[in-house]
């Protein structure tokens, strides 16, 4: 299979601190979610930052579909076809939710075409709906980070990055976070998902890779990763060795 | 009765004006983080364009609104470019520009000086000096045109910032800078045309201060507190909050005038800002404030 985006030798990290990526590489092929999975500090959420253009490569490069996009501008970088949902959702708290949908469709010039799109959203996620016109910042977190996800849909990129869904949501969302990930999938987008809990975050996933101190460890099927021993080590071992 | 009436109608149309005053100074701070300490100087470069424009061409000040207001974005576009974008990345940011604006304010303040003169000005055009009165209601016409004219462009702003495809981008960036990015906003962009925006309402608003006020170059000292108390009583940043803090502190500020007397109704705005930094300090529009 072609690779649809290739990391490769990447050297990053914030202002003038140390590297937080130290050399990474890895690839995305097309139509899978792959999840990328590591300790705290690996450099998952720092990768993510580095493709969306966040942050500045110090070296290597990130081509997508072949073309380099390392040393864009994040919004260059969304037309090309990449969009990150960060940890923080990347909402806009004091646009209501209706506004923070055509504001996902910033980049498309077609008003038709927006205004569609953002009541195909609003069909297919009722809660939404039902909020459209109350403020994003009043909703609860469930329903911020399904706003954030649900918003990839109207610029409909190639590639949707998303840095822990999860995070702070009680285990019943999470599961309907995952269902939505499976419909942008289904949809002919490609995911690229950093979790923290890598159980959950394998399970719901094709392929796997795990990152280790800013580089790639390994990687494989999601299931083999799953079971891999070298997981246990990872985690197990790491918060052991923290523990002693 | 009437008395009231008549102090609420002039404090109105004086708090339109100060309201398009703070404005540009309000949504430059919202969207840049930029302290513009020469805000008040550019309403005077804004006021000379229109004296001279009607004292050389006979040009009714409201008229060459839109002139001023284009002198002045043209010269916020060249001031971004050449002081604020290569600042831009540092992070002691908004610190820096406080000194890089006061910096500004005093060389413009040098510049019109030279160039002017410090002489007291002000534009006469023929409604200058007429009133209206509607019964016992006494409305000078300079203030009443002012003050419409000031309210026309803030809707004009406030229709533009929510309906227009570059409305939601200032507003995006002002929210949320990152998160503007990722829906695709090129912020740098933004923050060049919001910076020529937010100068071009400065020079709008010194096409009418030019013919309510007289004023000379070294006048901006005075302004600079005010403004900034507007804006932070606000909510630093959120232009509707600066609008109702304009309005009710200039009609505060007209009754404690008219009652106490008008050495006592500049101290109005200051002593609000104490309170309000007392018992609000986000201000009165804005959020808590979560950032240590």
């Amino acid at each position: 299979m072609p690779e649809l985006l290739e990391v490769s030798d990447v050297v990053a990290g914030y202002g003038r601190g140390p590297a937080i990526l130290n050399g990474i590489s890895l690839t995305v092929r097309p139509g899978q979610v792959q999840c990328i999975i590591g300790p705290n500090g690996a450099g998952k959420s720092t990768l993510m930052k580095a493709i969306a253009g966040l942050l500045p490569v110090r070296s290597g490069e990130i081509r997508f579909g072949g073309e380099r996009i390392d040393g864009l501008r994040p919004d260059q970088i969304l037309r090309k076809g990449i969009c990150f949902v960060p940890q923080e959702r990347a909402l806009f708290p004091k646009m209501t939710v209706r506004e923070n949908l055509r504001m996902g469709g910033y980049t498309l010039r077609d008003e038709a075409l927006l205004e569609r799109r953002t009541e195909a959203v609003l069909e297919q996620f009722p809660i939404l709906r039902e909020r459209a016109h109350q403020h994003a910042g009043t909703m609860s977190g469930g329903q911020q980070q399904m706003l954030a996800m649900a918003r990839t849909l109207i610029v409909e990129p190639q590639i949707v990055m998303l840095d822990e869904p999860s995070l702070g949501l009680a285990p019943q969302i999470v599961q309907q976070m995952f269902e939505i990930m499976h419909m942008l999938r289904n949809r002919g987008m490609t995911i690229l998902l950093v979790e923290q809990n890598a159980i959950a975050g394998l399970k719901h996933s094709d392929w796997g890779t795990v990152l280790d101190l800013g580089r790639t460890l390994f990687e494989g099927p999601a299931p083999e990763v799953l079971v891999d021993p070298r997981i246990q080590e990872l985690y197990l071992g790491r918060s052991a060795a923290a523990a002693a | 009765m009437i008395d009231i009436l008549q102090v609420l109608v002039l404090g109105l149309a004086l708090g339109g004006v100060y309201a398009l005053m703070a404005s540009g100074l309000t949504l430059i701070f919202g969207v840049m983080r930029i302290v513009n300490l020469a805000h008040p100087i550019m309403i005077l470069t804004g006021a000379f364009v229109s004296y001279w424009l009607f004292t050389l061409y006979g040009i009714d000040p409201i008229l060459s609104m839109p002139v001023a207001a284009l002198v002045l974005f043209v010269i916020g576009l060249v001031l971004y470019k050449l002081v604020f974008a290569r600042e831009a990345a540092s992070a002691k940011y908004s610190e820096m520009t406080v000194l890089l604006t006061f910096a500004l304010a005093m060389s413009f303040d040098g510049l019109l000086g030279a160039l002017f003169s410090n002489t007291q000005r002000v534009t006469t055009p023929s409604y200058g000096t007429q009133a209206i009165f509607l019964g016992d209601l006494f409305i000078p016409t300079a203030q009443l045109y002012a003050g419409i004219a000031s309210f026309v462009i803030i809707g004009g702003l406030m229709l533009f910032l929510r309906y227009t495809r570059f409305g939601y981008a200032i507003r995006a960036t002002t929210q949320n800078r990152a998160a503007a990015q990722l829906m695709g906003v090129n912020v740098e962009f933004v923050s060049l045309v919001t910076f020529g925006i937010g100068l071009a309402l400065a020079g709008a608003a010194g096409s009418l201060v030019s013919f309510i006020f007289s004023f000379f170059p070294a006048k901006h000292w005075e302004w600079i507190a005010i403004l900034m108390s507007l804006v932070v009583l606000g909510g630093m940043g959120k232009l509707m909050g600066t609008i109702v803090a304009a309005l009710l502190l200039s009609v505060i500020a007209a009754f404690v005038g008219t009652y106490a007397g008008s050495t006592w109704s500049t101290m109005t705005f200051f002593l609000a800002l104490f309170v309000m930094l007392l018992v609000r300090p986000q201000g009165l529009f804005g959020d808590r404030i979560e950032e240590a």
